[in-house]
């Protein structure tokens, strides 16, 4: 591997590792706070690729214009579903939750795919592919856009949860929900709040997916596994254990994929065994979002 | 609490098992033709063109009467069930077709992976199976005797992107591959390095990458360092779409660059735009071939035809559609030829078929593959549309070679 070889898989593993960071920040929340390994995560990552889809195609939007709406609407759409569905398994036993969300992730999933069938799509643009040279190096303008948006967005949950009443709020329950409920915190409400902001971020990185990876109905699947090695990783403590995960993840995605390809899964998968035997509480990971 | 854990059990299940019968009641006077396809999962729009394919040639089949028996004119019927994309999940429900269905005949699912689940299953019960959509040669040289497969294999794949090149620029000299990890593929790929060699062109990078991959920059990367003059791509439609987003993203810009899946289906322009243009992709079918079959339709022209006016929201027919059909076809003039729905007979008269048909010639070698028809090369072009460029003689225009670099193509 010369040096503009390593120098432009290097580039690659750090664009990579943002989008990643969103995707299991939104993922880590729910887990961390609300004790769900929500299996449907990445059912909201599709419905957030399919909305910036349509919003671009049928009314022009401009991609990176649609990823506030599509927040919203998987804002609003995750309040609901919480309020409906996900409260009946809060302290249900882990199968329970795990059949719930992964009965949830079936049903949109193939909503989608007998709406909008199973065809492939990608969101193009006049400048999909454009990009800028760093000497030998190449920077694809929409991925770098892509790694801005995904840290602003995990800055500005952190310091949600950091600096707000509502934030504390849902790190007070993430650390004792009996305790939280004494001093006055809605439990309910923080739940669907919390599960909320996490449908919003999948729904965030659905958008910006949609302009990089071509997708189908299907897409969400390896981004809801990929969300769940980088918390086990990362360990599920705070937003800097979740960045720390997504770009570990994806060094060892992208360095292995450059010269094992074929081993590129086994191997990323193979360190969250190792890590699982000598670490089982992640890499820098305490138990909850304190 | 209970309930709704028992309730989300009960939906899982539900959708999980879901039959998907074409038609509802099934007649006694009724060829029953059995299949599990991938409609939904990741080849879920090729398990539709299967699927399509293989009803469009029932349906046309009995409104010409059917398929003779002897003095007896039976209809056909197709019975599928979604196997998710999952090979293991096609192996179960072949097994489910023959024992609970009692399905007479077996068609194939889609891709070579759930193919080769399946042909083991046609071999214990002794039912044959025509299959469509698996062209990886490894499943035929296991023995079988009950499988078949109407298609030219996976290694032809590439070849005539080559010869295309080749003919064209003598000069070319090296080629990349990337291959998807996945039999057929591998022999896609396998089977483009060893022709390239035969070529006297040098293959200078050639690597797998696993299957569902969201990300080929790396192995793209390493590609554009070794400035190749073709780079061929042995994936399926996902991945070729992948990789010519991430060449021009990386301005990886080789002289030509060929699929053995992807740019053949309406999806590959609708997604890449005029990013498509000058891209080769192999094709078993299209309706711009030359070939006058003995068959429901005789022509490709006629074939495209009858299926749009049934299935109007296809643009381009792609070739799994006609492929498909073509495996039934296989069926009709065997089982008439046979005489009876015994299936060991109708597999010696499958094994021993020499026809020619809107599909091109179909006759099995020993293992059961139709080594007998050549791929056929298209090419989106810069005016929209895309053109069947190879072989030479029944091409519909000239390719245009190079392929312009991503820097210096005009904007839209």
């Amino acid at each position: 591997m010369n040096p503009t070889e390593f120098g432009q898989i290097a580039v690659n593993a750090v664009l990579l590792s943002g989008i990643l960071a969103l995707v299991a920040l939104g993922f880590s929340l729910v887990w961390g706070i609300m004790n769900i390994v929500n299996l449907s995560h990445g059912a909201f990552v599709v419905l957030g690729a399919y909305l910036t889809f349509f919003l671009h195609e049928l009314v022009g939007l401009d991609p990176f214009v649609t990823i506030p709406i599509v927040m919203f609407a998987l804002f609003l759409l995750g309040f609901g579903v919480q309020q409906v569905l996900i409260n009946q398994v809060i302290r249900a036993p882990l199968l329970a939750t795990f059949l719930l969300t992964f009965g949830l992730e079936i049903l949109i999933v193939n909503l989608v795919n007998y709406f909008f069938k199973a065809d492939l799509r990608s969101v193009t643009t006049r400048y999909t592919g454009t990009g800028m040279s760093l000497g030998p190096l190449r920077i694809p303008y929409i991925r770098l856009a892509a790694l801005g948006i995904s840290l602003l967005l995990v800055a500005v949950t952190a310091a949600f949860l950091k600096s707000t009443r509502q934030g504390r709020a849902i790190r007070a329950t993430g650390m004792d929900i009996d305790a939280a409920r004494l001093t006055g915190v809605k439990v309910a409400q923080i739940y669907a709040l919390t599960f909320a902001i996490g449908a919003s971020l999948a729904g965030g990185a659905g958008s910006l997916l949609s302009m990089i990876v071509p997708f189908d109905p299907n897409l969400g699947e390896t981004y809801t596994q990929r969300a769940f090695v980088i918390c086990v990783l990362g360990g599920l403590g705070d937003v800097g254990n979740v960045i720390l995960g997504a770009i570990l993840y994806a060094f060892v995605d992208v360095f292995v994929g450059a010269r094992l390809p074929e081993m590129s899964q086994a191997f990323t998968f193979g360190v969250l065994v190792l890590l699982l035997v000598l670490r089982p509480q992640g890499i820098a990971g305490k138990k909850l979002y304190a | 609490m209970r309930l709704v854990s028992r309730l989300a059990g009960l939906f899982v299940l539900g959708l999980g098992t879901a039959p998907l019968i074409s038609q509802t009641a099934i007649a006694a006077d009724t060829i029953v033709f059995g299949a599990a396809i991938s409609v939904t999962g990741k080849t879920a729009k090729e398990g539709e063109y299967t699927r399509d394919g293989y009803q469009f040639a029932i349906d046309t089949i009995n409104q010409q009467g059917g398929i003779k028996v002897g003095d007896k004119t039976y209809k056909a019927a197709l019975k599928y069930y979604d196997d998710e994309s999952k090979s293991e999940r096609t192996a179960q429900l072949v097994e489910k077709l023959v024992n609970a269905d009692k399905v007479q005949f077996l068609l194939g699912p889609y891709a070579s992976a759930p193919t080769a689940t399946a042909a083991p299953i046609a071999e214990k019960y002794k039912i044959p199976m025509v299959e469509a959509n698996g062209s990886a040669e490894s499943i035929f040289n296991k023995g079988y005797r009950y499988s078949f497969m109407v298609l030219s294999p996976a290694k032809l794949y590439l070849r005539g992107v080559l010869d295309l090149v080749k003919s064209l620029d003598p000069n070319a000299k090296t080629v990349a591959i990337l291959g998807e990890n996945e039999p057929f593929s591998k022999e896609v790929a396998g089977g483009a390095a060893e022709y390239a060699k035969q070529l006297g062109l040098e293959v200078v990078y050639h690597e797998l990458y696993p299957s569902n991959t969201q990300d080929v920059s790396s192995l793209l990367t390493n590609v554009k360092a070794k400035n190749p003059h073709i780079l061929l791509g042995a994936g399926h439609l996902q991945d070729s779409l992948l990789v010519v987003k991430q060449s021009k993203d990386l301005g990886v810009s080789p002289r030509a660059m060929g699929f053995s899946v992807g740019p053949s289906s309406p999806e590959f322009r609708a997604n890449l735009k005029s990013d498509g243009d000058y891209i080769f992709g192999a094709t078993q079918w299209t309706s711009a071939l030359k070939y006058n079959g003995d068959d429901p339709w005789k022509t490709p022209q006629a074939y495209a035809q009858a299926f749009k006016a049934k299935y109007p929201a296809y643009g381009v027919i792609p070739y799994q559609v006609a492929e498909s059909s073509a495996a039934v076809v296989v069926y009709q003039r065997a089982i008439e030829q046979a005489g009876t729905l015994d299936p060991a007979k109708v597999r010696d008269a499958i094994a021993a078929l020499d026809m020619m048909t809107f599909y091109g010639r179909i006759k099995f070698d020993k293992r059961g593959v139709n080594v007998y028809k050549p791929m056929a090369i298209e090419q989106l072009q810069p005016d929209g549309n895309k053109y069947t460029v190879f072989p030479i003689d029944v091409a519909e225009k000239t390719a245009i070679y190079p392929m312009a670099p991503w820097d210096r193509r005009a904007k839209r």
